[in-house]
């Protein structure tokens, strides 16, 4: 057999663990309880496996992961930075981790999450966060439902959004699902926004905003920015801030200052909480004095008996999920930024651009670097290299060296592209082999092509066929 | 404490093979009127600092001996092993799994709950999980609207109000009609207009609601419209008919194997009936086999539907799930097994009971609910303050008071009682009521 | 690449082949091409459904497109084997590939498709 076991194979068919608590009380009879038709008739299809063979059964897949532990993970846009141990012991205090949502003695809890808040809003120069959102995506929803609110109230219609065509392609799906449609701008040969189509764009009167991530994905700063949000302001719109790539910026300049009205973070990016494999995260939003009335409810807020917790007061868009978001998440990043403090959040930010600039310099003599100047985290390559060798065999390449690989295919203007960031974690050694590989791998294609296209071949499995997997889905056993 | 490993020379080094000065200078493109002088935040803690400070703030927080305290966050011990096995590093230090041939750990793992999830609902097809059952609620909503392409949808009360408020925020972002009505009233509303009608089962209050009774009810009297049952505490399916068995077309719950943690992270249980496969939101597993060679392994599929191909016209922006807990919910299955599961189900289905019958003998409580029940159930009270206050004074977490959701509803609480509740911390509650009520 | 001259096309890559009041749609081999090995093709339901509407969708793995309806009518005919055998509109785009059939509420509509050579010069 060539398939990895699975853990329903490993059972037996009687009870062998005993975690439940012994049952003290005396059982009446069940149907009295629950008619006969609404009882589950079948047993559950799930077996009893003892407890050290699910220990080893898990402790052998995550040896077959590869994380941020395991060495360099370069995943642009994607910030995988360490996730300080610490965090992971915080946020496991009884008096967080055991605490119901809904318990009135939660002094802790709330001061946390409005000191969290308040520590964002110097961070970002905005002036109230929620910390609701449970990942990106949907702290993107929840800034996007802010613009509907905002100019529903003030009973203007607008019903476009700007993205430009490196955004991330979760900005239009966001979109659609407050009811937009979208204006795509080109971004321009320095990989910025060209600000006369934008302003071209603004004049039609029916744009309610820009979603811009800067810097943006092809890793450079947009030095027009200013401007932008100028232009966006003149005709009435709001300027919308993706944070995925906050990094680099933090402690040196402020979103809020380069005149956006609304931001989401991604904690488990930027704030080092961990990304879990794919989640859970965090995307607290942040929004400027006029727009603080529409953010999702519950908030905390502070008036003059101390802080307080508020529901809807008639103006928020609403609840965008239950409870207080991914608390747990907020404990984490709450912990990394006391940690960091002011002078090691700018130290941190401007070792990531270090890190960033130092791989792009080693390796620019053969890579095609598409905006090939002083870049922030993270820089792109166009990864077309000799004979027909293209990102994904450069990406299967790097795993064969132990390497993980960096984002591929990612933003779309791009055919070969490569999404380089290192992060500030990584020491030079590190930065050193990973630049070897690369060099390594583009003397590879030159010489031996074929070999690299049907790569890897030292990881647990080679190349999978994603198209049968599509083709004949097997989504269960 | 900034993580940063370099030292000066290390720096200088860099920055020289860069070809700039110092630091600063990798700031050019930032125009300098926007560049700050300090965050106004104070220096960096050491390591032991951060945790007395943090320790600190968490006994702020009440630990209570136990709880009685249930609505859609509840109190089940969760197997050592559980915690043990998300603390593997490989594990919550890697990203979404996209270069599978480095991350079929994980891979696998989201596959296994998958299967886990679908043999205990009985449902086809489970996705990788979303963030909690409210938001699944109303990305099922959204699906209803998508399959059915009709724009209005029904919501039968006894749906968690947190739960009701995310669907209604979701709707009104696409323009979907929404309309709370009672269950009895499903009749009459139920025409070729409605996209899907959301219920839930157990419900808020408690009721254990006849699912199949309801999906007759839709099928006779409606062409498309999709039954949707949500659910937020999933353990009662150790005893209680599945979905799969009562013809729900997608089904959504709160996931299980966690700690409250204030009320997240969690997960969204997100399964459906085939035919929705390609239709439903979120990442999805598959098996497929090498290109070159004949091992099977696992990667991320259907991926047309996301948003990252379909852009604008994806159903859901969402482009992670809740992995690591996901590897909670999957452990904490596999550990109860379907022995475990039953017995964790009965239990709780026993002792509310329990409760509801004494306390439904004390003067003065009266047990409103007159359907089946699972560990939760609503009492009307004769003196509500005074049962909460002793609760808090013998180190009780109390009830709900159904006023924080309903304020008209003064008289009235919402009990748990879990497995979590010994014989004493019942007996001890049930005197207190007793003095309570005098 | 091939755009046979016996049938019409619209600029967003379905071809339409005319055989009294019957339209048979596919899409081109450019259109396969772009998108790659395909996965999937969502049938449409039969039904009248307008000129412009998006009436079936055809998934590969790293994209997506959207067959439209050239003209207005009634669908009456999906090619089922496409459920199974999805990547035989890459291997055959103008023949088993096809999609739908439509019978045509107003044939007249049909005047306004492009032939293979102002096709290919969208291309």
């Amino acid at each position: 057999m060539t398939r990895k076991q699975l853990i329903f194979e490993k059972g037996y068919n009687a009870l062998i663990n005993n975690f439940t608590p012994e049952m003290d009380i005396k059982s009446i009879d069940f149907d009295t309880i629950l008619p006969k038709s609404l009882q589950r008739n079948e047993e559950i299809n799930l077996p009893d496996v003892p407890e050290f063979e699910i220990v080893r059964h898990y402790v052998n897949l995550a040896h077959k992961n590869y994380g941020v532990d395991s060495g360099i993970y370069p995943l642009g846009s994607c910030t995988m930075k360490y996730n300080p141990r610490i965090n992971e012991v915080t946020a496991r205090l009884s008096g967080f981790l055991k605490i119901h949502p809904l318990q009135e003695e939660n002094d802790g809890a709330i001061e946390l999450i409005y000191n969290l808040g308040q520590q964002l809003c110097e961070i970002c120069g905005m002036d109230a966060f929620t910390l609701n959102p449970a990942a990106g995506a949907q702290g993107e929803l929840t800034g996007i439902l802010i613009i509907k609110k905002y100019f529903e109230i003030k009973g203007i219609k607008k019903d476009k959004i700007i993205v430009p065509d490196s955004a991330h392609g979760t900005n239009p799906a966001t979109s659609a699902m407050a009811g937009f449609s979208i204006i795509e701008i080109k971004s321009d040969e320095n990989g910025e926004l060209p600000l006369d189509q934008l302003e071209f764009a603004m004049k039609g009167g029916d744009v309610a905003g820009l979603m811009l991530t800067n810097p943006n994905t092809v890793g450079v700063f947009d030095r027009n920015i200013d401007k932008i949000t100028e232009i966006v302001h003149k005709y009435g719109g709001l300027c919308y801030y993706d944070g995925a790539n906050l990094n680099p910026i933090m402690g040196i300049a402020k979103p809020g200052e380069m005149g956006f009205d609304i931001i989401h973070l991604n904690l488990h990016k930027t704030f080092s909480t961990p990304h879990g494999g794919g989640g859970p995260g965090a995307g607290p939003v942040g929004v400027k004095k006029d727009l603080i009335n529409y953010l999702p409810c519950p908030q905390v807020i502070k008036n003059e008996r101390g802080l307080a917790c508020v529901e809807n007061e008639g103006e928020s868009i609403g609840r965008i999920r239950s409870f207080w978001g991914n608390f747990g998440v907020l404990v984490k990043a709450y912990t990394y930024i006391l940690a960091l403090g002011k002078n090691g959040i700018k130290n941190a930010a401007q070792n990531s651009v270090l890190n960033a600039n130092y791989i792009r310099t080693q390796i620019k003599h053969k890579f095609t670097i598409p905006y090939d100047r002083i870049n922030m985290h993270e820089f792109l390559v166009d990864a077309n290299l000799p004979n027909g060798v293209n990102s994904e065999d450069v990406a299967k390449a790097l795993l064969d060296r132990g390497i993980h690989a960096p984002t591929i295919y990612f933003p779309l203007i791009i055919h070969e592209a490569m999404l380089i960031e290192p992060t500030e974690t990584e020491n030079k050694r590190e930065l050193d082999k990973f630049i070897e590989a690369m060099l390594e791998i583009y003397e590879e294609a030159e010489k031996n092509p074929e070999y690299l296209k049907k790569g890897p071949y030292n990881t647990e499995i080679g190349r999978l066929d994603a198209t049968l997997a599509a083709r004949k889905p097997c989504l269960r056993d | 404490m900034d993580y940063v490993p370099h030292d000066l020379e290390t720096i200088r080094i860099m920055l020289e093979k860069i070809g700039v000065e110092n630091l600063d200078d990798l700031y050019v493109d930032i125009p300098n009127n926007l560049k700050i002088k300090q965050l106004n935040l104070p220096e960096g803690l050491s390591e032991s600092d951060l945790l007395k400070n943090l320790t600190e703030l968490s006994e702020k927080n009440h630990i209570y001996n136990t709880s009685f305290l249930g609505a859609g966050s509840y109190y089940h011990y969760i197997p050592s092993l559980v915690d043990s096995i998300i603390s593997q590093s490989q594990f919550f230090t890697a990203y979404t799994p996209y270069q599978a041939e480095i991350s079929q750990g994980m891979l696998q793992s989201i596959y296994e709950y998958q299967s886990a999830i679908s043999r205990l609902t009985e449902m086809d097809i489970t996705n990788a999980s979303m963030y909690d059952c409210a938001s699944a609620l109303a990305e099922a909503a959204t699906m209803a609207f998508f399959v059915t392409k009709k724009k209005k949808i029904l919501l039968i009360e006894g749906i968690h109000p947190e739960y009701i408020e995310t669907v209604q925020t979701y709707c009104w972002g696409r323009s979907i009609e929404t309309e709370t009505i009672p269950l009895d009233e499903l009749d009459n509303k139920l025409t070729d207009e409605i996209a899907g009608v959301l219920i839930q089962s157990p419900n808020f209050f408690g009721d254990i609601e006849d699912i199949s009774q309801v999906a007759k009810k839709i099928r006779s009297k409606t062409k498309k419209c999709l039954l949707i049952q949500a659910m937020s505490d999933p353990t009662c399916l150790g005893k209680l008919n599945p979905p799969g068995k009562n013809d729900v077309d997608i089904f959504v719950a709160e996931g299980v194997g966690m700690h409250p943690s204030f009320g997240g992270p969690n997960l969204g249980i997100l399964s459906v009936k085939k035919k929705y496969m390609r239709k439903m939101p979120g990442r999805l597993i598959g098996l497929t086999k090498e290109l070159h060679g004949e091992k099977e392994g696992y990667v991320l599929t259907l991926q047309a539907r996301e948003q990252h191909i379909r852009r604008e016209k994806a159903l859901s922006n969402i482009c992670s799930n809740q992995a690591l807990i996901m590897i909670a919910s999957l452990v904490y299955l596999v550990s109860l097994g379907k022995t475990g599961l039953k017995n964790v189900a009965m239990q709780n289905f026993q002792k509310a009971n329990h409760v509801k019958q004494a306390l439904s003998q004390i003067s003065g409580y009266k047990v409103l609910n007159t359907k089946p029940t699972y560990n939760e159930f609503i009492v009307k009270c004769p003196n509500i303050n005074k049962l909460i206050k002793k609760c808090k004074d013998d180190n009780i977490l109390p009830p709900l008071k159904l006023s924080h959701y309903f304020p008209d509803r003064k008289d009235e609480i919402l009990i748990c009682v879990t497995e979590m509740n010994s014989k004493e911390d019942i007996n001890k509650f049930l005197q207190i009521a007793k003095e309570a009520a005098q | 690449m091939e755009f046979p001259t016996d049938l019409k096309y619209l600029a967003t890559h379905e071809w339409v082949k005319i055989e009294g009041d019957i339209a048979t749609v596919g899409i081109s081999d450019h259109a396969q091409d772009q998108l790659g090995e395909i996965v999937f093709v969502e049938l449409p339901d039969t039904g009248v459904l307008e000129k412009g509407a998006v009436a079936a969708n055809v998934e590969s793995s790293k994209a997506v497109g959207e067959v439209v309806m050239p003209v207005s009518g009634e669908v009456t005919a999906v090619n089922e084997n496409l459920e199974d055998e999805p990547e035989t509109v890459n291997s055959s785009p103008y023949g088993n590939g096809w999609i739908f059939k439509v019978k045509m509420s107003n044939p007249s509509e049909a005047d306004g498709l492009l032939d293979a050579a102002a096709y290919q010069a969208t291309l």
